[in-house]
């Protein structure tokens, strides 16, 4: 066969890139300046010590704290062995997270202190039944891969809320989970938990069915509680993600390149203590990066900036080979309203084309303060419009369709050719909540917003009958670790009403 | 019911219009009545179709495809029907109006009023009034479909129902329009019978102006 076509190029996906390699590069070095010149503070002795043993130049230390600098060459070392690749999955394996370059995952975020109620449309604390009725949502959402709180179980203790987080969500979702944990006996009881699920250590090691959330204080400090906590993960085998939250013109410099480079630093620093302390521990660095609301001081979660800096971010980790963790599905909007779906669109859209891995943060609003079924719902469609878009458009002979036009020809029409037959579900995307219908049938059906015809499918959702996830022995087994933290710390402050 | 009557509506629910017509002349052969075959196989295949396109599980290719298999077995059945008398459903007169070209929605209507059992005839694009009266005369529809897109062509609807009047053969039939532009308050002012929608509605609409005559 004679080839005649050379050279032909071919896009499978759409593609974005904020960042070229040339830039990525100039902010890579810049970081591995920061960590070497001004240096990181370690709230934590014995990562101190780890990052000490491993080179790095440890000064100015005071009774809880010393300031850490990184040699480049410390970095470089890390990189060597910091897995690519991260999988997490669900408990009976079904939902697997393979975070990689350019693969898209997407899930809700963690602990907001208020949720809007589903039936009420009223803000107010989260409880057990929020976390746990998110956590159905999660489930029945098809474009929803993983799963975080959504809510603070805030009528549970407050000292060990983290394990009836968890148990609300294992009651909820089979999916992957970020979980948070309030200390490090947090997440020890939250990992004994998850090997009763899963069935065992060894269970847990042939897939971790959750990740371990970790949030570094920007700008470029690792607290207590922060170092402990990777430790701990090296130690067990948890992934984890290293997520700094910088905020520019606030915790990081208001120009969002000097942002990135922060976040790089404090995310490297993440990197290199934990392959020091075990080389192949597994991160997911992130992440949430925006911009301070110079009039109001929020962080926002729905700014242009805060899509932009991920994308970018992402563009990094790609070119750093280490999953990244992403933000999307949020909004600075209190309630899911017209600015709540825009935000959404925009950020979701943004996150997906440019393929971060681990997109988390779908069903905030509030900045971050108060999370909403609704908004998860309605992401949910969104993805799945973006993820349309990044089918692409196969170009070959069968999908340039020569011969059927010549068969239907001038003034005939497709719809009832097989070709039209045999390939408008695959290729025509079918929304499920966007209304195309013509206004005569649109009004009989109820004149009904986007925003209603949302809300009832929530409430359709949360009143279907589903199949519990665990049986009665598995979820005494798991309530018990919670009950036992609960007798641990009965002696301390543990007023489940704190918020009256 | 008969084995061959369920296994033409599964036929006709699932499209298949290759196989329809063998399975027709199974259903003869094995001495059911076309009239048994049209209103006990094919319209409950097509009732059930409608009913799931309207729930929005089946969508217009498979519809279509549903409608093209009513059609088929029809080609055999209806001299059969003819011969022993028994009515078809109704008959039914389409075309988009003078000076517009667009079809899409009107060849849509025409495959859904067959697959609700009426006889159609399509006379085109671009239909003169004229055209439309002499066609009332020598097809003797029971309803008249008028299909426009453009706010231009629109008013010619009116002019074929005045031409319709003129000639005497007004009263005959039932008119029904649709598209883009009209609504059910444009089809009482310029008289017409019924206005629908959609394709699917106007099926629905075509049952019922023919019940009611």
């Amino acid at each position: 066969m004679q080839v005649r076509k050379t050279n032909y190029q071919v896009n499978a996906t759409p593609r974005l890139q904020v960042l070229t390699e040339d830039a990525i590069e100039a902010i890579y070095y810049a970081s591995l300046r920061v960590l070497y010149e001004t240096g990181v503070r370690v709230y934590e002795k014995e990562g101190v010590e780890v990052a000490h043993a491993g080179g790095a130049i440890v000064e100015e230390t005071t009774e809880d704290s010393s300031l850490v600098k990184i040699p480049h060459y410390m970095v470089d070392k890390a990189r060597s062995t910091v897995p690519s690749k991260v999988v997490v999955t669900g408990p009976d394996r079904q939902y697997r997270m393979e975070l990689f370059k350019n693969q898209i995952y997407f899930g809700g975020g963690s602990d907001t202190p208020y949720t809007i109620d589903p039936y009420t449309g009223e803000r107010r604390r989260a409880t057990y039944q929020d976390v746990k009725n998110c956590a159905r949502v999660a489930q029945a959402l098809p474009n929803y891969d993983f799963h975080m709180s959504l809510g603070i179980t805030q009528d549970t203790a407050v000292g060990t809320y983290d394990r009836w987080q968890y148990l609300a969500m294992l009651e909820g979702t089979s999916k992957p989970i970020n979980i948070t944990a309030v200390d490090l006996e947090g997440v020890r009881d939250q990992l004994e938990m998850a090997y009763i699920r899963v069935g065992g250590k060894e269970e847990w090691k042939k897939g971790p069915i959750f990740s371990l959330y970790i949030e570094p204080v920007s700008p470029l400090s690792h607290s207590k509680e922060v170092v402990q906590k990777l430790l701990f993960a090296c130690d067990h085998d948890i992934p984890f993600v290293y997520t700094p939250c910088p905020l520019a013109g606030a915790t990081a410099p208001t120009t969002l390149a000097g942002l990135l480079v922060q976040a790089l630093a404090e995310s490297l620093f993440g990197i290199v203590i934990s392959q020091l302390r075990k080389p192949g521990s597994q991160l997911i660095i992130g992440g949430l990066m925006s911009n301070m609301d110079m009039l109001s001081t929020i962080y926002c979660y729905g700014s242009p900036e805060m899509a932009l800096l991920s994308a970018a971010y992402t563009d990094i980790t790609k070119w750093l080979r280490v999953p990244e963790y992403e933000t999307a599905g949020c909004s600075d909007a209190k309630l899911f309203d017209e600015q709540a779906a825009m935000e959404a669109a925009i950020n979701i859209s943004t996150a997906g084309l440019v393929g971060g891995n681990m997109i988390h943060d779908v069903g905030y609003l509030d900045s971050g303060l108060t999370s909403s079924i609704e908004l998860m719902v309605a992401s949910d469609e969104i993805i799945g419009m973006i993820k349309r878009i990044l089918q692409g458009i196969p170009v070959n002979g069968e999908t340039m369709a020569l011969d059927v036009m010549k068969e239907v020809g001038p003034g005939g029409h497709f719809l009832e050719h097989d070709h039209t037959y045999n390939r408008f579900k695959t290729e025509i995307w079918q929304p499920k909540l966007i209304d195309r219908q013509n206004w005569e049938n649109w009004q009989m059906a109820g004149s009904k917003s986007y925003g209603q015809r949302v809300h009832e499918r929530v409430i359709e959702i949360l009143e279907a009958e589903t199949e519990p996830l665990l049986d009665d022995a598995m979820f005494k087994e798991l309530r018990r670790v919670c009950e036992l933290a609960d007798e641990r710390h009965k002696g301390e402050e543990l007023d489940v009403k704190m918020f009256g | 019911m008969s084995e061959v009557l369920t296994s033409i509506s599964n036929a006709i629910i699932q499209g298949k219009k290759d196989d329809i017509g063998e399975l027709t002349q199974k259903a003869l052969d094995e001495g059911q009545s076309a009239q048994d075959i049209l209103y006990k196989g094919l319209m409950p295949g097509m009732d059930h179709v409608s009913d799931k396109f309207k729930a929005g599980d089946m969508f217009v290719p498979e519809v279509m495809r549903s409608a093209r298999s009513m059609a088929n077995s029809m080609k055999i059945l209806k001299p059969l029907l003819i011969e022993t008398g028994v009515a078809m459903i109704g008959k039914v007169l389409l075309g988009t109006v003078k000076g517009d070209l667009h079809d899409i929605g009107k060849n849509l209507v025409g495959m859904m009023c067959e697959g609700a059992g009426f006889e159609v005839k399509d006379l085109g694009i671009s239909v003169e009034p004229e055209a439309f009266v002499e066609a009332v005369k020598e097809f003797e529809p029971d309803i008249v479909g008028m299909s426009a897109l453009l706010t231009t062509t629109m008013r010619s609807m009116g002019d074929t129902i005045k031409a319709l009047e003129e000639a005497g053969v007004r009263d005959r039939v039932k008119v029904m329009i649709g598209g883009a532009p009209v609504n059910q308050s444009f089809a009482d002012k310029i008289g017409a019978d019924a206005y629908a929608p959609d394709a699917a509605a106007a099926s629905d609409v075509a049952k019922k102006l023919v019940k009611k005559s």
